[in-house]
């Protein structure tokens, strides 16, 4: 019974999707401020209630599928969006050392689910019935092709030193012996930061968003309740997306003398998104042909340096 | 036309353009091989009405061909009158036109350079560069009482004066712009990800571009030193010695370049202006009624040449009122860039003639523009474009 | 001698009585007129021996039984020689400038949708302003259109009724 509780409330779905909103008020805020604009400023103090009034407003819109969609992959794919990274964030642990859901090679489930997400992607792109969602839905099938591997790489690399292949273990052992994967693989670090970028396709590798091309990319055909699901998703995947630097290289909850290891976990969270929303404002857009090559060129041979070494010193 | 090109339409109804347009791509691939242009989207018949139209409701019309070029078209005009009448502005006036010209100029390009910065992504630099628009916009404000479309020409001179206290306050704004633009144009060139978007882009040889006839900042960033308030000088500009902003880069990124300097080059002729400017009227009373004569008048518009041909009657409004704006000139320059270059660099290409389409449509009458929205719908437009791949 | 003289009297010397009535308006401004059939040669020659690389614009104007087609061309962007010419309005038909200046293909064919003047040998005089369901034969810009009939095709959708 305490299970079912802890998997709807906490920490579970409510929670999630509450941080989820919370994370897109700070991220939003925090670019605002970079950019020298306000951001969300009056719905609730500070506008901290803007995510969840733009998503209850989605709600109420008209819902509108394009007469050459394929239904059920349309319907399909706002679902998936949503509930592949939640499913993701039950095996990552949050308020203690175990994720509600840990088994050994769950790390393993969590990059298939990764693969799923953008293939879902390329889908609701292609099956959009729209030109620009099915250009959108292409570059983001490839610029997969780009980060995948060195995405994979970095990803595994701290299951090396633990010699484990759970998630929950990884950073148990992680937070035990101080041994962040931030000061012991940086390079790792940096890989997992950029793959991490193009799969939120977040500047500088929105390509397939790029709204100056397509619109909105693979998402356009998407309104009313389908796209506040899709947009919800896409918060549930950047607290993924945080959470997983903060689990697999920042050592993941902790017990700090008496501060409880679900503020800890926040604190890293938070340190991780206010990073990935940093790197968002730097830069301008990659064309997707310099994405490939930059990604072949540098990350790929970066991450498997990083391997090797792993290798040598394990 | 071979088997395996595909069209790519892009507008009239598009993000990347901020008026409405059609470009017919023939692609291959990735890469472009021919371009069509269709305009008139916006096209509002305003050549047709100024013959309906007493000189100076002629004056409110062409003041509304554009909204950022505003004060070039009005200038434009009233120089044209001017000539028909011989009658000569005051030496004031022509200094305070100088200003508010070069006040527009600045203005413009600011613009164009947030939307340069939005058209490859890099949309900080784009609210940062339109916050400071908010400086320059305010300095026009205080000059004229409006952030656009001045009104502050009329035939015979200007009809607002500048004083001390508005003086002091332009040039504290000046000091404030010139600090930040050379930070941003510092700031790019050396941005990795501006430059692997704008080095080698769109480029249009020093041959070429003299050859398609293009004007303004294209040209000039082809190497081309051409600028018609150095050419054919007109208002104060024979009085204040400035440089024409010439790059040799003739790639997207020179085209930023050139605006960018050209700002800087505008405040310190805004500074000299303000320095040398003589006491006086500034106005000069005219007739209504003008004797047969013809005009040919040309100002640099901040996209380049801007002329007007005027032609009068013995009457109070004119035989015929010719148009030709900077963004025509540029189009045959800009289908020649956009061939053998990638789709996904059209938009900044595009971007970079700085294209005021309801400055290059301009002509004819009434609410056909209401109508076109009414009924090109976005799902229409997809249709259309089905239909041509169809079709083709 | 002023660049200006210098340029009329080249254009004098070279093409007599073919050019009538050419004159220096003011300072950067010749203007002057010709015969349908030597206009080509006479910008070929400007371009070519004078150096004038630059067209700005061309304008079209009815003048009641002729339309009138004035050329202006820019030397070294200060001097501009406007060249007109007249054509009948029965038959506005009059060879095509893009081969010597490539940018008149535009203003070409903006003339020709809004004046109806053919211009022979321009590879692509397709509508550019006017709307895809204007109906044919009338031209807005021509005096015997009037604003009032313009509104009427408007309203009407595109066809006169």
């Amino acid at each position: 019974m305490s299970f079912i509780l802890q998997l709807l409330i906490f920490p579970g779905f409510l929670f999630i999707i509450c941080l989820a909103f919370f994370s897109e008020w700070v991220l939003r805020k925090f670019v605002a401020r970079i950019q020298s604009r306000m951001g969300p400023t009056y719905t609730g103090s500070g506008g901290i209630l803007q995510p969840f009034a733009d998503f209850i407003k989605l709600l109420g819109k008209e819902d509108i599928v394009p007469a050459f969609a394929e239904r059920t992959y349309f319907t399909l794919t706002p679902l998936l969006c949503l509930t592949l990274p939640l499913t993701a964030l039950f095996i990552l642990p949050m308020a203690g050392n175990r994720a509600l859901i840990s088994f050994e090679g769950d790390l393993i489930f969590l990059a298939f689910i990764f693969t799923t997400l953008t293939i879902m992607v390329f889908l609701g792109g292609f099956l959009s019935g729209s030109v620009f969602s099915m250009v959108g839905g292409v570059r983001a099938a490839t610029q997969l092709l780009g980060y995948e591997i060195p995405f994979l790489l970095a990803l595994f690399g701290p299951a090396i030193p633990a010699s484990s292949l759970s998630i929950s273990k990884i950073s148990t052992w992680q937070a035990q012996n101080n041994a962040w994967g931030l000061w012991t693989q940086p390079i790792g670090f940096g890989v997992l930061v950029i793959c991490l970028l193009a799969e939120l396709e977040l500047l500088p590798f929105d390509i397939p968003e790029a709204e100056t091309e397509i619109v909105a990319g693979w998402n356009v055909e998407f309104t009313g309740r389908r796209l506040a699901l899709v947009r919800l998703g896409r918060d549930v995947e950047l607290v993924l997306a945080s959470t997983i630097l903060a689990d697999i290289y920042l050592g993941g909850p902790q017990q700090v003398w008496i501060i409880p290891p679900i503020i800890i976990f926040l604190a890293k969270m938070f340190a991780c998104l206010l990073l990935l929303g940093y790197l968002k404002t730097l830069f301008a857009r990659f064309r997707i042909d310099q994405v490939l090559s930059g990604m072949w060129k540098y990350v790929i041979p970066a991450a498997m340096i990083q391997f090797i070494i792993l290798k040598l010193i394990w | 036309m071979s088997g395996s090109t595909i069209k790519v339409i892009i507008g009239p109804q598009h993000p990347a353009l901020k008026e409405p347009e059609r470009f017919i791509l023939e692609t291959e691939g990735e890469y472009v091989v021919d371009v069509k242009v269709r305009i008139g989207y916006i096209h509002r018949g305003i050549e047709k009405a100024m013959e309906n139209r007493t000189y100076l409701q002629g004056l409110y019309l062409s003041e509304r061909v554009c909204g950022i070029c505003s004060d070039a078209h009005t200038t434009c005009y009233v120089q044209g009158v001017e000539e028909l009448l011989g009658v000569e502005p005051p030496p004031r006036s022509r200094f305070i036109r100088v200003v508010v010209a070069e006040l527009e100029r600045i203005h413009s390009h600011l613009l164009w350079l947030g939307i340069a910065a939005h058209e490859i992504g890099f949309d900080t630099l784009f609210m940062y560069v339109w916050r400071d628009r908010e400086v320059v916009m305010d300095l026009l404000e205080i000059v004229s009482g409006n952030r656009v479309h001045y009104a502050t020409n009329t035939i015979g001179g200007v009809r607002r004066d500048l004083n001390d206290e508005k003086i002091h306050k332009i040039l504290k704004g000046l000091k404030t712009l010139e600090d930040r633009v050379k930070e941003y144009l510092r700031m790019i060139q050396k941005e990795q990800t501006v430059l692997k978007r704008t080095v080698n882009v769109g480029i249009l040889s020093k041959s070429d571009a003299i050859k398609y006839g293009a004007v303004g900042p294209t040209i000039r960033a082809s190497g081309v030193k051409r600028d018609v308030r150095a050419d054919d000088p007109y208002a104060a500009y024979d009085e204040i010695p400035f440089n024409v902003v010439v790059e040799d880069g003739c790639d997207c990124l020179a085209r930023i370049m050139v605006r960018g300097r050209e700002v800087l080059e505008s405040i310190h002729i805004i500074r000299e202006a303000l320095k040398k400017m003589p006491g006086g009227e500034i106005r000069v009373r005219v007739k209504p009624r003008i004797p047969p004569a013809e005009a040919l008048s040309r100002v640099e518009a901040p996209r380049g040449e801007l002329l007007y041909y005027i032609r009068s009657n013995g009457t109070d409004k004119p035989e015929r009122c010719k148009i030709r704006t900077p963004t025509l000139a540029n189009i045959p320059s800009l289908c020649k860039m956009l061939v053998g270059g990638y789709i996904a660099d059209v938009p900044i290409v595009l971007a970079g003639i700085d294209p005021c389409f309801a400055c290059m449509d301009r002509v004819l009458v009434i609410d056909r523009e209401k109508k076109e929205a009414k009924v090109w719908t976005l799902d229409m437009l997809r249709r259309y474009g089905r239909e041509w791949y169809r079709k083709r | 001698m002023s660049k200006e003289e210098e340029i009329l009297e080249k254009i004098k010397g070279k093409f007599g009585n073919n050019i009538k009535d050419i004159t220096i308006k003011r300072s950067r401004r010749i203007f002057a007129e010709t015969d349908m059939k030597y206009l080509k040669e006479i910008l070929r020659y400007a371009k070519d021996e004078l150096g004038f690389d630059h067209i700005s614009t061309i304008t079209g104007e009815d003048l009641g039984e002729e339309l009138e087609l004035i050329y202006h061309i820019a030397y070294q962007n200060a001097i501009e020689l406007s060249i007109k010419t007249k054509i009948p309005k029965e038959n506005p038909r009059i060879a095509t400038i893009v081969d010597l200046y490539p940018p008149a293909g535009i203003y070409e064919r903006e003339v020709h949708d809004l004046l109806g003047v053919v211009f022979e040998g321009n590879p692509d005089l397709s509508p550019l302003l006017l709307p895809d369901n204007w109906p044919k034969g009338v031209y807005p810009l021509r005096k015997d259109v009037s604003l009032e009939e313009i509104k009427e095709i408007i309203e009407k959708g595109g066809e006169k009724g």
